[in-house]
């Protein structure tokens, strides 16, 4: 369970340039929930990753993942718990060292590495049975350079990683917005697939109301450092992207409005 | 299926024929580099030096190319880790003893170079500067205060063995062989101590850390999101590569019979040919081989500035403009040529 409680983050305060990323976010995700979150650019969608994350770290408030407080920890420490999935294909893996390389490396995930033998001949199954799962063909390609694959390859390894030893929780950034059509439908596919067979909390940014609508139990719209509204329950089930955009874009007018009349 | 069965073969048919055109890629580069040195009349004195200067090549390919890391401390670490086996030498300690301390001297320096860049952000290239420019103190103080210590009468690796060692070559291959004995003696000797540092290295690098290692230069932010500690990596890499340029210095302090507290100067630069040289020559692919290929290169480096020293019959004193010469040969020759190929084509198209 993930809870964020009362969290702000502002970059460069007290200057001009002073952006108030989240203001006072609170947000709870119980274990195995799926919810999405939309919202325009700069809405802080990517910040709330981040400070969940470990990357930046928050001004006030708290961050629990399964009751325990991991605010101040460092962002190598909290992905023992965090599996993470990045839009950009090429920061999930890591190119120049092989598929089985780069499975090995996430295997270790969780404790602390040592001088054990990078490749170790037990995992080779669990590697491919991991990877067969996928019908992509990339079991029988595990020493192949990870450089030498698509993106949508890459991505649907990443995914792997990022669940191979069953982290907590799976933030997802927008990770089928660089995909081709099909290649983002095939790693939604695996994403829900890996999600339900693990029992996963999962936060996945996006910016198709497709998806926001066919995936997860809950819709967040942030807007402004603001978590705007939620859809849960019988509400959500019934939404439509059609309903989605309109809320959307009331709330856009709305914001362009008010930067016309500072502006004026 | 016979699709599948032959896709799960091509990598590893393709990883064999990849190992099989290395070798036989260095194969042919030492018949090249034989013929050239007896037709040049270059002493193979150059392979020794090569070979004592070849882990320096080691640690510039460690921070360069596996940590992704612009560390130029190796030209502080050589002398601080030679300075440290001298000294505990002329103290009377064993040779093996003092070259472990001069690896510790080594890693320390570069340990203090990744702290720097960790602690107060500052990058690898300045923090390492700053670094050699303490350094330089330290290898004073190492050294008692002296600029040079010599090793003369001391036992070291190679006088311990040389009396012996050129009885036995004078009794198997008779007396002509008497002035190349101590040179003979030092490839050996060299030769072997490389070896066994490389595998020991190749070893460490497929580990679990070493994998971490790799993975720090390429995608530091992923080695984060796994749960691993990318500073801490990039601690025990610099530490591990200029512990091995302290084992070099060690080893040179030893070849030379002295220490001196310039002994670093422009190492980098040469470190770099060598990195670069094997990779030009020998394409490495494996970690396996990107080793050798870097400790190639620093042989290759050698006798070529030998030959240019005996063909043009220079002084020693011009040594460090012919190391600038064979190093932009090194850095230029495969950018002319790429730039004189895309001309040809334009012309050709």
């Amino acid at each position: 369970m993930l809870s964020l409680d009362q969290v702000s983050v502002t970059f460069n305060a007290g200057t001009v340039n002073e952006v108030r990323a989240l203001r006072d976010i609170s947000l709870l995700v119980e274990q195995g929930e799926f919810v999405t979150v939309i919202g325009s650019n700069g809405a802080g969608k990517s910040t709330l990753f981040n400070v969940i994350s470990g990357a930046v770290q928050p001004d006030s408030g708290h961050i629990n993942l399964d009751g325990e407080d991991m605010t101040y920890w460092p962002e190598y420490r909290r992905s023992h718990d965090i599996g993470r999935v990045f839009q950009d294909p090429r920061l999930g893996t890591c190119p120049g060292l092989t598929i089985r390389e780069n499975l090995s490396l996430a295997a270790i995930h969780g404790r602390s590495a040592g001088l054990r033998r990078d490749v170790k001949k037990g995992e080779e199954a669990w590697f491919f049975e991991q990877l067969e799962r996928q019908h992509l063909g990339l079991e029988h390609r595990l020493d192949a350079d990870v450089a030498l694959l698509s993106g949508g390859q890459r991505q649907a390894i990443t995914l792997v990683m990022a669940t191979l030893t069953k982290p907590k929780l799976l933030l997802l950034d927008e990770h089928t917005a660089a995909l081709d059509p099909n290649a983002a439908e095939q790693v939604i596919l695996l994403t829900q697939q890996l999600a339900e067979a693990n029992d996963l909390c999962v936060v996945m940014i996006t910016h198709s109301m497709q998806q926001a609508c066919d995936l997860g139990d809950r819709v967040i719209m942030m807007n402004r450092g603001r978590i705007e509204f939620e859809i849960a329950g019988e509400e959500r089930r019934n939404l439509k992207p059609a309903d989605l955009i309109d809320r959307f874009h009331s709330l856009q007018d709305g914001t362009e409005l008010s930067d016309a009349q500072l502006l004026s | 299926m016979t699709a599948t069965a032959s896709a799960a073969n091509q990598p590893q048919a393709s990883a064999l024929s990849a190992n099989r055109s290395f070798i036989l890629r260095g194969i042919m580069l030492a018949v090249i580099v034989g013929a050239f040195m007896s037709l040049g009349n270059v002493n193979i004195g150059a392979i020794g030096q090569g070979l004592g200067y070849a882990l320096a090549g080691v640690t510039v390919f460690m921070t360069f190319r596996v940590l992704g890391f612009v560390d130029l401390t190796v030209d502080g670490a050589f002398p601080i880790g030679g300075a440290a086996c001298a000294i505990l030498i002329v103290n009377g300690h064993s040779p093996e003893y003092a070259m472990l301390m001069g690896f510790v001297a080594g890693a320390l320096t570069g340990m203090a170079t990744a702290l720097i860049d960790i602690i107060f952000k500052i990058e690898g290239l300045l923090a390492s500067i700053i670094v050699i420019t303490a350094a330089y103190t330290v290898t004073l103080h190492v050294m008692e205060g002296k600029s040079n210590i010599p090793l003369l009468g001391q036992e070291t690796l190679i006088s311990r063995h040389s009396k012996a060692f050129r009885t036995w070559l004078v009794e198997q291959f008779g007396d002509q062989m008497r002035r190349q004995s101590t040179n003979l003696l030092e490839i050996i000797l060299f030769g072997f101590i490389v070896f066994i540092v490389l595998g020991i290295l190749y070893w460490f690098l497929r580990s679990e850390i070493g994998l971490a290692i790799r993975a720090t230069g390429k995608n530091p932010q992923m080695v984060r999101a796994t749960g691993l500690n990318h500073n801490l990596m990039i601690i025990i890499g610099l530490m591990t590569a200029n512990g091995l340029a302290g084992v070099a210095g060690s080893l040179v302090v030893q070849q030379f019979g002295f220490a001196d507290v310039s002994l670093g100067f422009g190492l980098i630069v040469r470190g770099l040919a060598a990195v670069i040289i094997g990779e030009v020559l020998l394409r490495p692919r494996s970690v396996g081989q990107l080793l050798i290929a870097a400790v190639t290169g620093m042989l290759v480096f050698d006798i070529s500035r030998a030959w240019i020293f005996s063909a043009l019959d220079l002084p020693t004193t011009d040594i460090q403009f012919v190391s600038a010469l064979v190093v932009l040969a090194a850095l230029g020759a495969p950018r002319l040529y790429d730039r004189w190929k895309t001309y040809q084509q334009r012309l050709g198209g």
